[in-house]
């Protein structure tokens, strides 16, 4: 293994474990907000970083600047001819959206906080939801503007776009940075700050092992269940394989690393080089090492369990134990059915088969519905959290953890959340795959009438690739979280039978269903082409639903809140007349 | 070579076992920290329960025998702290029957008013609690904010969100605010809004129904022998309604369904608890038609009433008032009685006894969910862990009350 092979893998290690922190945090944050939000208050928020406002400023000025350059850079010194075009295209669009972004956000801080000068105003006169509209227009209008330029043209005409996203940045950078007040300024990040405040109290907090208990064990049960929950990610591939060319025809070596293929073969094979695939390990056991590291996490909830002296933790142990197993058997069964299509039990295939066929949920709608309640079972939140629940054991089977081990039982739990979501997306909801994205660019196609195509630039496709990963594993975070808001929990009877007695039945009864379905269809052409154009529709239509989603998203955002309230009582009628309630005084 | 368990009898060879004895509260998340239960368990089986009360234990009723009359006002606040107003009502009444005094119609409807917007009160708390004790925390949100809604009513006429200490003896505090009929009038459809929507949540979902639907059974005549009263008896099939069966105050005129369970299980509860909401909302739209918008509130008599304050600063008869009711108390005619109204939980009933003075000489409570957490025992017993949380939740344990 060359030194190169090291660096890339730590990078993706760095990658996948930094995502799944961060999540984690931002995850709690969202868990804890969601509540805050149903009561109308603003919830865990209070953390703040104060800075002085050159340091702000700095913060404000240095993203834009950095992108400024590089924009800058590409303007003067030009850009290679293969992807002269994209380029283009591009640092247009680019410039349309940081124009109207930066417009959107500009228009909410003026209206909030009063104008400052003319443009201020003009800004404010505005409302965000025109801003939006107009955006959006422009995006066509660039689109229609590169795909109409002759390709002699083009040169001059990417130096041009870059130039001016370069002016673009430079101006949201120095604008932004002039709006910074003086003096200390308090940063909160509209409240994630709070995790790494929590993060930071735990660690100093006392860390309290019980007297009779095992203190060996006790201190391992919580690394034991952090543990298994991070390198089960280890095999998950989170973008497109990426290619790099072979310059001096010695293998893959540094001088490799900044030239990565223009565009894929027609097979969307690498042609000549070295292909890394954006997944730290490519085994050939694929989704059983997940189970086997899966079926680890139980150890460390067990230890817990018994090293604490409790028996409240006791019984959450046992629990624990008993409901993780059940549900790991279900959660496997249930998985042969599709590993019966996809043909193959490592990572990278079945996220492939996905994006050349269609998303697993369509084809195996039942699998998922079981995959998911065992997934449920496997994270420990409601509403299968027997094992902590905490009206009935008190925590269970960390009521005697306090501290950062404590912390650890709880950053494992939100990973895990992560990490479900991740398994999730890529057995069920095609990975990085994108519909009617290829590895060489978007092409729309029914069967064999292909309606548009359009070529990309290799790095674009894995870039959006990778985006499409995340942002999926996020959405499927979000709902969990709202599940574990809205479900009552079970009793633990009723969980087991659930898991013995409905669960597992459906999941060998699909299983056999499925397997029978494959063998009747397997080489005939003809069905195989109707299922194949079946896949395409599906497809069309998750194309459709996101980008309804995508829109719903942004116009509900700029969308006026409209806020009914009702005031009876005298104290809060002066109370609104003096202004709105005003915040506590913070803390130092 | 002989085997080496060859002269062990059989049962030497099993473990020495014994069952688990479990701690369950007062420090417990789902035991609000006024009960103990000690559990002895089989795997999560219940074998046996020991309920054990006295927890908020303050000694009301002696307390009661150390002020006036007025003075017991504050302390019936903080027997049931979830809905407070109908113990100043329950409170009031007891002493008006001692006095032999009828107070006026208008007040007569405010009180019933108050009362029943603390019953609506109380339900919301103990369903609400209930659904966020077994998992459920949004349904216990809608729930609070619907409480809200009343409670911001409760500030505007009382000036005081949850102890209001609103009673008097013949009368009110106040009368009611120019405003009162209005918040009521637009309260209410919002608060059946949140209260559908809570239901939406819930009612729908196997997992809450398969918590409660069986469990925590209890029979019509268990319930009897037990003293059950309010809606843990009707959830057993028992129409007893004080408001029905005796009414007092002007519950005569008022039309309204007694909703009754079948099974008595922790289900029927839960949901005549919901159904009653419905029917305090029915009986509310009849107060706010029929309650005269104008006239006395307090009966007309200056030996219970304190006399308006301009006359107190201003004639020497009202000084003299003022200062023998504040000072030596409302003197309360020798004798005792028995009164009883409906509370939230069931009968509330006040055992007073008189001996002329304007202090009382005994008071003695007769706490509606006392009965109650008296047959937790027998409800958990055979059951799980699990069981416990939504049974004591739809039994409405409070601890104030509980622990006389």
């Amino acid at each position: 293994m060359s030194l190169v092979v090291v660096v890339v893998a730590l990078v993706k290690i760095i990658i996948m474990v930094g995502f799944l922190l961060n999540m984690a945090a931002i995850a709690t944050w969202a868990d804890r907000r969601q509540g805050a939000m149903v009561q109308d208050r603003v919830g865990p928020n209070r953390a703040v970083v104060t800075l002085p406002s050159i340091v702000v400023q700095a913060l404000f000025v240095l993203p834009p600047g950095i992108f400024a350059t590089f924009a800058g850079f590409a303007a003067v010194k030009g850009v290679p001819a293969a992807g002269v075009a994209e380029s283009t295209l591009l640092a247009l669009q680019a410039s349309v959206f940081v124009t109207w972004f930066s417009l959107m956000v500009l228009c909410f801080v003026v209206r909030r906080k009063g104008a400052a000068n003319g443009l201020d105003e003009l800004v404010a006169s505005w409302t965000p939801r025109s801003i939006l509209v107009t955006g959006l227009a422009f995006h066509v209008v660039a689109f229609v503007v590169v795909s109409g330029m002759p390709a002699a043209q083009m040169p001059m005409a990417s130096r041009v776009a870059n130039g001016l996203l370069a002016l673009i940045f430079a101006c949201v950078g120095i604008y932004s940075a002039a709006k910074v007040p003086e003096g200390k300024v308090g940063i909160r990040l509209a409240g994630t700050l709070h995790a790494i405040a929590d993060t930071i109290k735990m660690i100093w907090k006392e860390d309290f092992v019980p007297p009779k208990g095992d203190k060996i064990l006790h201190s391992l049960a919580p690394i034991l269940s952090v543990f298994p929950v991070l390198v089960t990610c280890a095999v998950i591939p989170f973008g497109r394989t990426l290619c790099f060319r072979d310059l001096n025809n010695n293998g893959f070596d540094f001088a490799d690393i900044g030239s990565v293929m223009p565009a894929m073969g027609s097979t969307f094979q690498c042609p000549k080089g070295t292909a890394v695939p954006l997944q730290i390990a490519d085994l050939n056991v694929g989704i059983l090492y997940i189970f086997a590291m899966a079926g680890t996490g139980v150890i460390g909830a067990a230890i817990a369990g018994w090293a604490s002296d409790n028996k409240w933790s006791l019984l959450g142990g046992l629990r624990a134990a008993s409901q993780m197993v059940s549900y790991e058997v279900a959660m496997g069964i249930s998985l042969i059915s599709l590993l019966l299509i996809y043909g193959s039990v490592r990572l990278g295939p079945m996220v492939e088969w996905q994006s050349t066929h269609t998303w697993g949920i369509f084809v195996q709608p039942g699998a998922f519905v079981l995959f998911l309640v065992a997934l449920l079972a496997e994270t420990k939140r409601v509403p299968f959290d027997q094992p902590e629940g905490e009206s009935e054991i008190v925590a269970g089977y960390f009521v005697e953890y306090s501290g950062m081990k404590w912390g650890m039982f709880m950053t494992g739990e939100y990973v895990e959340v992560i990490t479900s979501s991740i398994l999730l997306v890529t057995l069920f909801f095609g990975g990085y795959a994108l519909p009617f994205l290829d590895p060489d660019g978007i092409r729309v196609a029914f069967g064999d009438n292909v309606l548009f195509t359009y070529k990309m630039n290799h790095v674009a496709v894995v870039v959006i690739s990778a985006i499409a990963f995340f942002t999926k594993v996020i959405v499927m975070a979000w709902a969990q979280v709202f599940i574990r808001w809205t479900l009552p929990r079970f009793r633990y009877d009723q969980l087991m039978k659930l898991g013995w007695t409905r669960l597992l039945p459906l999941a060998l009864g699909n299983m056999l269903v499925t397997a029978i379905v494959v063998l009747a269809v397997n080489g005939h052409a003809d069905i195989e082409g109707a299922l194949a154009l079946v896949a395409d529709v599906t497809q069309a239509l998750i194309a459709l639903g996101m980008l309804a989603a995508v829109l719903a998203f942004f116009f509900g955002i700029v969308e006026p809140v409209k806020r009914q309230k009702v005031l009876l009582s005298t104290a809060q009628k002066f109370a609104a007349a003096a202004g709105g309630v005003r915040m506590a005084p913070r803390q130092a | 070579m002989e085997p080496l368990d060859e002269e062990l009898e059989e049962s030497a060879l099993e473990l020495p076992s014994e069952p688990m004895q479990l701690n369950m509260g007062p420090a417990h998340p789902a035991m609000h920290g006024t009960v103990r239960i000690v559990l002895e368990l089989s795997g999560e089986t219940i074998t046996k329960a020991d309920v054990q009360i006295g927890y908020l234990h303050r000694g009301f009723e002696k307390m009661c025998e150390r002020g006036t009359w007025t003075q017991c006002f504050p302390y019936v606040d903080r027997l049931n702290y979830v809905s407070p107003m109908l113990n100043n009502v329950g409170f009031a009444l007891a002493v008006e029957k001692m006095l032999g005094v009828t107070v006026p119609e208008r007040c007569q409807y405010y009180r019933v008013a108050l009362g029943e917007l603390a019953r609506i009160c109380d339900h919301l708390v103990c369903n609400g609690a209930m659904a966020m004790e077994l998992g459920a925390f949004t349904p216990f949100l809608y729930c609070a904010r619907a409480r809200e809604i009343i409670w911001d009513i409760f500030e505007e006429e009382t000036g005081a969100r949850v102890t209001h200490s609103f009673g008097r003896v013949g009368g009110m505090a106040r009368p009611p605010t120019a405003m009162f009929k209005d918040m009521v009038r637009s309260g209410l459809p919002r608060l059946l809004f949140m209260v559908g929507e809570t239901e939406k949540l819930l009612l729908k979902n196997r997992i809450f129904l398969d918590r409660l639907e069986g469990v925590g059974r209890v029979s019509k005549e268990t319930a009897f022998a037990l003293g059950w009263t309010g809606p843990t008896l009707r959830s057993t099939g028992a129409a007893y309604d004080v408001r029905r069966a005796h009414p007092y105050l002007v519950y005569d005129r008022m039309e309204f369904d007694v909703p009754v369970g079948s099974a008595g299980d922790n289900y029927d509860r839960f949901m005549c608890r919901q159904e009653e909401i419905r029917q305090s909302v029915r009986i509310l739209e009849q107060v706010l038609d029929q309650m005269p918008d104008s006239g006395p509130v307090n009966i007309d008599d200056p030996r219970i009433v304190l006399p308006p304050k301009e006359e107190v600063y201003t004639t020497i008869e009202g000084t003299i008032q003022h200062f023998k009711i504040v000072m030596e108390g409302v003197k309360v005619p020798a004798g005792e009685c028995y009164s009883y109204t409906e509370a939230g939980n069931g009968e509330l009933g006040f055992y007073l006894v008189s001996d002329g003075s304007g202090t009382p000489y005994r008071v003695r409570i007769r706490p509606p969910c006392f009965a109650a957490v008296a047959g937790l025992q027998q409800l958990i017993e055979g059951a799980m862990i699990p069981d416990v949380i939504p049974t004591f939740g739809s039994m409405n344990m409070i601890g104030g009350e509980c622990d006389h």
